[in-house]
């Protein structure tokens, strides 16, 4: 930390060397991040009772996440989307901004196409900036209780994952012990991402926008060498030979 | 050069108290200078389980304080005279517990003994925190059940973060000691196997330390299980387990019923 | 472990109740005023202060809690060449 200092000041008392001084500029920075896409189906009433039964078997799904509401298979039910809003508020579901439906209302959560505010989507050409992908290899065990999040590229874990233990990958997960725990790979919109792992027995498996959790997913494989990975939209596992 | 060790486990009630006083009995019991401390700020009961609760006057917090010298806050055992208890507190809480305080305490008693076994309270709080934060060595206790299992993982991860030797970068000496083991249970199935723990934990095993009558009665007379019966096959796992401690290899057989008539007799009431 | 096991005449439970009894009555009677003995080795040192030098350091004190009685040892190391403060007052 002194040492940082020191560059700093010296920057400050050198002119020579200092850049010309420009004006303070309002930052503005653009964020990309994961976000649950809840589509549901009219009528609403029948699609809510299925999504209360999804929250009896995994109350925690939505908690804490930002979650975007596609309205498009809404039907003529999309006007009344104020109220279905209330309805998801009310099992603690917060939606961050709204697909598929044009209605303007004041009070709403922004509109949005293709994931972008509606209103800036002709203009704005984003130039991503992708960081670069890096591959993380955790040479122990992940402990129960311990999360390890890993947006960009591959976590590779030498040990366990442990129950109560989480991962979250941007790429690939790959664990040489046992997976007991929770894993999320292809977190940055990577289907093609998949899940390796010695020993099968985990608490709930994500790729892309897919969780499964453990009831979902049967006994057949447990102990097993297996792999994981989506195939049109749906997840497979399968032994590893 | 003096060891601190730290039994843990994050769950209540799977023999922390009993192993403390059973490992530091063993560990004086081998000639080793040793002190035992309390922890569980509130919840004292190391005192019982080492039969000094009638000659408590201070305790951990009132040298912390410093309303006390360490030299007038430790107890000397009436049995074993290079054995000395440092109580916790019964009537203040955790919070009475300082980063700086247990620091220098540690650092006192790293100078007069040659192990420091300290008596973790329950939980993954800032008590359990601060039990661990000088230990050179981990015990983890573990009851062969699955939530005493994953609460123990827990503790590991802990133990490689939280500690003073971890922030260092260094490695923390871990050892599972797995108590309440139910030989009769074990044989008939209906208790997670020695090796499912070990594979889920991975951390050396230390010792098995088979359930017994001889356990109760010791904490009923107030005398650790390695003083007060040292035969009896609790004690020679304990006793084993600091042998092994102190570097020594020793063989470990898993407790069965079926093994022998002697086995039989000293676990037969547990079942 | 059976209900027996504690109802046998001389086994080890009597010795817990017992203990137990008499460490409870003494927590019980010390609830309020916890600090007790620092108080009392303050006092006593302050009256002992009077008359010779001592160390706060230099003292042990030991107790002993027993049944209807309790004793306080309060053990002060008075160096040999402490002198009196009241001959050189």
């Amino acid at each position: 930390m002194p040492a940082l200092n020191g560059r700093v000041g010296k920057e400050k008392f050198t002119p020579v060397t200092s850049p010309a001084p420009t004006l303070p500029v309002f930052a503005c920075r653009g964020r990309v991040f994961r976000a649950l896409a809840l589509a549901p189906q009219a009528p609403v009433s029948d699609w809510l009772a299925l999504l209360d039964e999804a929250l009896k078997r995994s109350p925690t799904l939505f908690a804490g996440k930002g979650v975007i509401l596609d309205a498009a298979n809404l039907g003529s039910e999309a006007a009344d989307i104020e109220s279905l809003i209330a309805e998801l508020s009310g099992r603690r579901i917060q939606i961050l901004g709204i697909e598929g439906a044009s209605c303007e209302a004041a009070g709403l959560p922004p509109f949005l196409v293709n994931g972008r505010p509606a209103a800036d989507s002709v203009e704005v050409v984003i130039e991503e900036e992708k960081p670069p992908m890096t591959s993380l290899t955790i040479e122990g065990s992940v402990r129960s209780g311990q999360t390890i999040v890993h947006h960009e590229g591959d976590v590779t874990v030498m040990g366990s994952v442990s129950s109560g233990a989480e991962i979250l990958a941007g790429g690939s997960v790959h664990v040489y012990g046992a997976l007991r725990g929770r894993v999320i790979a292809g977190a940055a919109k990577n289907p093609r991402a998949r899940i390796y792992c010695r020993k099968f027995e985990p608490e709930l498996l994500g790729i892309d926008r897919l969780v499964r959790t453990a009831e979902d997913m049967g006994n057949h494989l447990r102990g097993q060498a297996a792999q994981i990975w989506l195939d049109g939209g749906a997840i497979k596992i399968a032994a590893l030979i | 050069m003096a060891k601190v060790l730290c039994v843990t486990s994050g769950k209540g009630g799977v023999g922390k108290t009993t192993t403390t006083a059973a490992l530091g009995a063993a560990l004086a019991q081998a000639g080793e200078k040793v002190c035992v401390v309390d922890f569980d700020v509130g919840l004292r009961n190391l005192d019982l389980i080492m039969g000094a609760e009638r000659r408590v006057v201070y305790d951990l917090i009132n040298v912390t304080n410093g309303d006390a010298k360490l030299n007038q806050a430790l107890i000397r055992d009436k049995r074993l005279e290079n054995l000395a208890l440092l109580p916790a507190s019964q009537t203040r809480d955790k919070d009475a517990l300082t980063d700086a305080g247990v620091e220098r305490v540690i650092g006192e008693l790293r100078e007069k003994f040659d192990w420091i076994v300290c008596d973790s309270p329950a939980g993954i709080e800032r008590g359990a925190q601060l039990a661990m934060r000088h230990a050179d060595v981990a015990v983890v206790v573990t009851n062969p059940e699955v939530s005493s299992v994953r609460d123990s993982d827990r503790i590991i991860g802990l133990l490689d973060s939280k500690t003073v030797r971890a922030e260092k970068g260094e490695t923390i000496e871990k050892h599972l000691v797995l108590t309440r083991f139910d030989p009769a249970r074990a044989d008939r199935g209906d208790m997670l196997k020695v090796d499912d723990v070990l594979e889920i934990l991975s951390i050396p095993l230390l010792a098995i330390i088979p359930e017994s009558l001889e356990v109760l009665r010791a904490s009923n007379v107030g005398c650790p299980v390695t003083l007060n019966n040292p035969l009896c096959a609790p004690s020679r796992a304990y006793i084993d387990a600091v042998r092994r401690l102190k570097g020594e290899t020793v063989a470990m057989a898993i407790p069965s019923d079926r093994k022998s008539l002697i086995n039989k007799l000293f676990t037969r009431r547990a079942a | 472990m059976s209900v027996l096991t504690f109802l046998r005449p001389r086994g080890s439970a009597s010795a817990a109740r017992e203990r137990l009894q008499l460490i409870i009555a003494h927590e019980r009677s010390e609830t309020g005023r916890p600090d007790l003995v620092i108080t009392l080795r303050e006092e006593i040192l302050a009256v002992i202060a009077k008359h010779v030098k001592v160390d706060a350091d230099k003292v042990q004190i030991k107790l002993e809690r027993g049944q209807g009685v309790s004793t306080l040892g309060v053990d002060i190391e008075i160096p040999v060449d402490a002198a009196p403060l009241r001959a050189s007052a």
